[in-house]
């Protein structure tokens, strides 16, 4: 990079939000996924304005920018591909309103998830979309991405809950879309364009977010399988029984062996295991609930059906569904996680399909996920300094895929495309779509500085 | 390829486990000051990462980021994968010294207690007033930062074992050097033969510590395994405390700083707790207490090599010692006692002592 260019960004962000430094530069060329590339800087900016003035200079001097909250993503969307500058917006990290009345918040992007749950507990409030990353993550990532989380079932994901933004456009011109308001359907919906928009179209510098009451009273219950149609049967009485679940997920075989090989937790290891939480705000409440989904249990066949009793019980058994992909991930030097997701009732085929293509592969898969909104996350477990086995694990992706998009489903239920899912876009988005999508890439972002090489958008 | 460095032979897969989820960026005190990314664990593993791959040179760079850790190990207590961090930034300093990066606070370290005896180069040891070298059933040994730049606390502890009425001695300690292990270096051998002979010589059985890291350097370092073989059992005194009782109580609000060395490294959570609930009826807990409590800043060296960032770690800390009200801070290391002290803003009303400095005070104005 040019020094006059260096000057240029130092002008607007000042020394001390400006750097090369090696250190800085090798941790900003990677997020959780298996891509990296290192930018060429990286600026931390503190204020809308400096955003604007940065994006106005680099769309006049074509140089890449590609945002980042904490890099949590797990597609590669926050990897800087094409180089250029990593624009980090942790810093900007204040929680500008919280009102309980208008049941609403405003955060700038680099708040954290965890720190916006602790300043709304006291009122007993919640935003609830809860990502696994949540401790870290950032609220502009969670937008960005459109996260997900175990509540997906009953609550939804970011975008059910974002009533405003403003963003900064690829040219620098600051833009406010949505309102403070609950209702509005007034004009075209922009919000609901940049939530999940993977930083291609403009940069989230405030949010507004609706918030919800906490619910204080939950059940948990857990019930094992050795059998994957019985599985998917119970899944599909519980969606016609009426009761949303707060929580539905599913743990397969080599999940509880690796919880197993962790901890002491000594899970059942069988075909697989459902745990599901209900919620409310009587104890009466989510009990008639969890009864109801626990005779539903005993109608399939289970091996086990158990209703945690203590605390320290319901604490175990989500710790163990929250640590399962870490604990996969110990088992060799590279994995991928996908999420793939797929229309209820069709689970259990891709249940069994995951297990054809592991076979197939010859290659480890490990599987968990929402089984509440179809959502799975099956783990691909490989050895990333093998070519062989890299090679196997990219074919068993492209056969995932396929599978999913064959059952109605999508590439990515929450985690996004980024670089990773990029060469698949076409099998799930017909023509039309793909060339509408690239059409608004280029609306927004002519030169194609913001974030590119993503989502397929240049093709 | 051959391992270049042994941090590599000894922890490759581990570095390799690091699955960049970036939990530990949530709790690591360094990023928590800084908020740069390649300061934290999945940064510095990242780096590791990198200098295997021949990527990037094992050099100078690096410095500030494997460098500046304090070694609290919030990150290994948080890695969902189980990256043991701390181990593989000391054994990748101990690879940066090989080839001749370090940082020069470090290096001067070692240069220091190759030729003093403690980490200060103070050459006129502190007496505290005392006899030493006596026979006795329990030694009492301080700790350079107790001796040297926490003495009041240190003579305030030992006021407090007479009224205990423990037959105890100091010596003429050394620094156990046990900080160099952390800083790439090793342990001097002649250091630690010193405080073992000394520690013979009074024929006690028991060796009480007022620093943490002391106690872990005894009992866990193989330099030092001569104690445990010849029967000299170390506790640290907050171990020894708990079996007293003080008579004394305070009604001020009390809260309990956790060193990372007593707490995260020895699981020692319970114990001062104990004795502190003994002298205070308004005992409240920080947000981040035990396994996560915040690090004060001051570990691995960083106060000495990264100051402003470790000040701004223990302001951290003292931030939640303001938001639960608490008038006075208790903690049982030295080192915590004074980086937490010199971080503390004058409108910061609370105070910060050792544990037994706090007792001590409370019986001498009983005493009044």
């Amino acid at each position: 990079m040019e020094e006059k260019l260096v000057k240029a960004i130092v002008d607007i962000v000042g020394e001390d939000h400006f750097t090369r430094n090696i250190i800085d530069l090798v941790s900003y060329a990677c997020d959780a996924s298996e891509h990296c590339n290192r930018p060429v800087c990286a600026v931390f900016t503190e204020t809308t304005e400096q955003v604007a003035d940065l994006m106005k200079l680099a769309n006049r001097e074509d140089i890449p920018v590609t945002p980042r909250g904490a890099g949590t993503g797990l597609s590669g969307m926050a990897v800087p591909i094409r180089g250029g500058i990593i624009l980090d917006l942790s810093r900007m990290n204040k929680i500008l309103k919280i009102s309980i009345e208008d049941r609403l918040a405003v955060v700038q992007p680099g708040v954290i998830y965890a720190d916006l749950e602790k300043a709304l507990t006291p009122e007993g409030f919640f935003f609830p979309p809860d990502p696994a990353s949540g401790k870290v993550s950032t609220l502009g990532g969670n937008v960005a991405t459109n996260a997900g989380g175990l509540k997906g079932a009953k609550y939804g994901t970011t975008r059910d809950y974002v009533l405003g933004l403003q963003v900064v456009l690829p040219d620098g011109r600051i833009m406010r879309t949505g309102s403070k308001a609950m209702k509005s359907v007034s004009g075209y919906d922009l919000t609901r364009l940049f939530v999940g928009s993977e930083g291609t179209l403009g940069v989230v510098t405030e949010i507004t977010f609706k918030i919800n009451p906490k619910p204080t009273k939950t059940s948990t219950a857990l019930a094992t399988f050795d059998n994957l149609e019985d599985v998917g049967k119970a899944i599909n009485q519980i969606m016609h029984s009426g009761i949303i679940p707060s929580a539905l997920e599913i743990l397969g075989r080599e999940t509880l062996a690796a919880i197993n090989q962790n901890t002491d937790l000594n899970l059942p290891e069988v075909d697989a295991m459902l745990l599901v939480e209900t919620d409310g705000y009587t104890q009466e409440e989510t009990a008639y609930q969890i009864e109801k989904v626990i005779r539903i249990f005993e109608a399939n066949h289970p091996q086990e059906v158990k209703q945690a009793k203590t605390e320290a019980e319901v604490k175990d058994l989500w710790a163990a569904r929250k640590s399962a992909y870490a604990v996969l991930s110990r088992i060799e030097n590279s994995s991928v996680l996908e999420d793939v997701t797929v229309p209820m009732t069709h689970i259990t085929e891709l249940l069994k399909g995951i297990q054809d293509i592991s076979r197939k592969h010859d290659i480890q898969i490990a599987t968990f996920g929402h089984a509440g909104d179809g959502n799975l996350h099956p783990q691909i477990l490989y050895d990333g300094y093998d070519p062989i086995q890299v090679e196997k694990k990219e074919n068993a992706i492209k056969d995932l895929f396929e599978l999913a998009i064959g059952l109605d489903g999508t590439l990515t239920g929450e985690h996004g495309i980024g670089l990773s899912k990029a060469p698949f876009m076409t099998l799930e988005h017909d023509p039309v779509a793909m060339n509408v999508m690239r059409t608004l890439k280029r609306t927004f972002d002519p030169n194609n500085i913001l974030n590119p090489g993503k989502m397929a958008l240049e093709g | 390829m051959e391992a270049k460095y042994d941090f590599e032979k000894k922890f490759r897969k581990q570095i390799l486990q690091c699955s960049r989820c970036g939990f530990c960026q949530a709790v690591c005190p360094v990023y928590g000051a800084t908020l740069r990314p390649g300061l934290n664990a999945r940064g510095k593993m990242l780096l590791l990462k990198e200098v295997m791959d021949g990527n990037l040179p094992l050099d100078d760079q690096l410095t500030e980021s494997l460098f500046q850790c304090t070694t609290c190990a919030s990150c290994f207590e948080n890695c969902p994968s189980g990256v043991q961090v701390p181990d593989i930034i000391k054994q990748a300093r101990k690879d940066m010294v090989n080839v001749g990066s370090c940082h020069p606070a470090f290096e001067g370290m070692h240069k220091v207690l190759q030729k003093h005896t403690n980490i200060y180069a103070e050459d006129e040891p502190e007496d505290f007033e005392r006899e030493r070298n006596q026979k006795a059933a329990y030694v009492y040994f301080i700790g350079c930062v107790g001796s040297y730049r926490e003495d009041e606390a240190t003579l305030e502890t030992l006021e407090l074992l007479d009224k205990l009425r423990v037959e105890f001695t100091l010596i003429d300690e050394v620094c156990c050097s046990g900080v160099l292990e952390d800083v790439g270096y090793e342990i001097i051998p002649n250091l630690a033969r010193k405080n073992m002979d000394l520690i013979f010589d009074t024929g006690a059985s028991t060796v009480i510590t007022g620093c943490p890291y002391c106690f872990r350097t005894f009992n866990n370092k193989p330099q030092y395994s001569e104690m445990k073989e010849k029967g000299v059992k170390v506790v640290h005194i907050t171990q020894f405390l708990q079996d007293f009782d003080f008579s004394v109580r305070t009604d001020k609000r009390v809260t309990y700083h956790d060193p990372c060395d007593l707490g995260r490294h020895c699981g020692i959570y319970e114990e001062p707790r104990n004795t502190i609930r003994k002298i205070a009826s308004d005992f409240v807990e920080m947000p981040d207490n035990r396994e996560n409590a915040l690090c004060c800043g001051a570990g691995g060296g960083v106060r000495g090599a990264f100051a402003k960032n470790s000040i701004a770690m223990a302001r951290r800390r003292l931030e939640q010692a303001e938001e639960v009200g608490a008038e006075i801070v208790l903690t049982e290391c030295n080192s915590c006692v004074h980086n937490l002290g010199n971080a503390k803003l004058r409108k910061q009303k609370f105070k910060i002592y050792n544990t037994t400095q706090f007792i001590n005070q409370l019986m001498e104005e009983e005493n009044d």
